[in-house]
């Protein structure tokens, strides 16, 4: 596994949720090779090597990615869907993040083919231990698509 | 006179007596005849006058009859008419109960067409009501979104000052980053608290039968996890209820950590549960030994946000009662509450005492 290779892919809007995300992660050792993109269209992107990331190597794919539901322009949903549908990235595993377990869409998520999802405590100790062992178990545990 | 004269003469008159003596006889004979014709006659009239009789009789009875016919065709006259005079009042009532008729079906079509427009009306009150329920979702949906967002952040920040500048902070500096992350806190915990409430009003119920002393283990078991006290909590043998598991189970939780927390203060706290029977209601309560109530304003105790104690005495968000009485109002049943200031207070609940076969869930 080279240096380049992405291993986690942070779909959040909110640059707030975003930096302590990715403090969090940093605090459980597993902050290396995290891109952060600030919205769907952005990811789409990203995976399938268009737009501002032409050229890029689509193989190497994320372990796992964490998405944001509520996001402007294209939301998660419709990213979910994006990613699950397509032979390229569909084994890659989805994280909802969502703000609330009132949220709507969870259930929608989880039929679009989510693999889990977290809802975003408004602690932060417990934010960063979500995170982090959400990390630990995609990263660790889950044998990563080839 | 000579003798043949004589003879002649006697002669002559004896023939004249002789005719004379024929023609009496003839006229005897005659008289006999005209006799008995007449006693034939006689009796012939006297036939005839008994026939008289007898028909002067007919004709007499005859007549009776007539007159009795007459009598009674008056009669029948009379009646007659006062038939016909029943007829035509009888037809004027008839003319009145038609045009009551015709003023009714009338009514009637004007009532239709209120119906109908009532009917337009619930369906578009249920219309509004459905909007209002989706605009309160949405409502409910952003509230636990756009708000929690900026409070995660507040918190997290607040965290990495302390974490990353700790040694440069002062103690007060420290405190007042803790009053922070402390109102962040607490905020989150009333916009979770406003969102089962308002989750409440829109979910439906699953009724099965509830084991109550089962039901308050767990729900005490969940207190003791997150709260320390030393209350003595007392309960055995409650009336077992038809009602959604989960929900009560929120309403003892409730209720309970509300009776723990007002009477936290005392030296022996006493929480006693207790359950009846009454008029075809199970009624539930919960008492406490702790700092109560004026019960001039237990009407307030229920409100969203009311609160009868400031935060720095009792902390809380003034929402726990008002998801204890949504939840009982979906059961169809009652909450109040007795105290006396200082002297501890008595939280009740009413449940319908439903037949665990007959009932329907939502």
């Amino acid at each position: 596994m080279g240096n380049n290779r992405v291993e986690i892919l942070l779909i959040e809007d909110n640059v707030n949720d975003a930096e302590l995300a990715i403090r969090a992660f940093r605090k459980g050792n597993i902050n290396n090779n995290l891109i952060h993109l600030k919205n769907g269209a952005e990811a789409i992107e990203f995976l399938f090597g268009t737009g501002k990331f032409e050229g890029r190597d689509i193989h190497n794919k994320p372990k796992v990615i964490l998405l944001d539901l509520k996001m402007p322009k294209m939301d998660g949903l419709e990213v979910l869907a994006r990613i699950k549908t397509n032979e390229l990235t569909k084994a890659i595993p989805v994280v909802v993040l969502t703000s609330s377990k009132e949220h709507p869409d969870i259930e929608c998520a989880y039929s679009l083919g989510a693999n889990s999802y977290i809802v975003k405590p408004v602690e932060f100790d417990e934010f960063a231990k979500v995170v982090t062992d959400l990390g630990f178990y995609w990263l660790l545990k889950n044998q990563p698509p080839v | 006179m000579d003798k043949k004269e004589k003879s002649d003469e006697l002669f002559i008159a004896n023939k004249k007596l002789s005719f004379q003596k024929e023609e009496n006889e003839k006229r005897a004979a005659e008289l006999v005849i005209a006799n008995n014709e007449l006693i034939f006659q006689n009796v012939e009239k006297g036939k005839r006058a008994a026939e008289l009789v007898i028909a002067n009789k007919e004709l007499a009875f005859q007549n009776e009859e007539k007159e009795k016919r007459v009598a009674e065709l008056v009669i029948a006259n009379k009646e007659l008419a006062f038939q016909n005079g029943e007829k035509e009042k009888r037809a004027a009532e008839l003319v009145l109960a038609n045009k009551e008729l015709l003023f009714q079906i009338e009514e009637k079509k004007k009532r239709a067409v209120e119906l109908i427009d009532s009917y337009n009306e619930v369906d578009e009150l249920e219309k509004r009501v459905k909007e209002r329920t989706e605009d309160l979702e949405s409502f409910s949906y952003s509230v636990s979104h756009d708000l929690r967002t900026p409070l995660r952040a507040i918190n997290g920040y607040a965290d990495i000052l302390e974490e990353d500048y700790g040694t440069v902070l002062d103690v007060e500096g420290k405190r007042l980053l803790g009053k922070v992350k402390s109102n962040a806190k607490k905020m989150g915990v009333l916009i979770d608290d406003l969102l089962t409430f308002s989750r409440l009003g829109r979910k439906g119920i699953t009724k099965s039968k509830v084991d109550m002393d089962k039901l308050l283990q767990t729900a005490l078991s969940e207190i003791n996890q997150s709260t320390t006290h030393n209350a003595e909590i007392k309960f055995d043998n409650l009336l077992p209820a038809v009602a959604d598991y989960n929900l009560l189970q929120h309403v003892f939780t409730n209720l309970l950590s509300n009776a723990i927390k007002y009477a936290a203060k005392k030296e022996k706290p006493l929480i006693a549960i207790r359950s009846e029977r009454n008029n075809g209601e199970l009624i539930f309560s919960v008492s406490d030994n702790g700092v109560g109530f004026d019960m001039q304003y237990a009407h307030k105790l229920f409100g969203v946000f009311q609160r009868l104690h400031s935060d720095e005495e009792f902390s809380g968000t003034g929402v726990g009662l008002a998801i204890v009485q949504r939840i009982i109002q979906k059961h169809d049943g009652k909450v109040w509450a007795e105290g006396k200031e200082g002297k501890g207070a008595t939280f009740y609940f009413s449940l319908p005492d439903l037949d665990e076969k007959k009932i329907e869930n939502e």
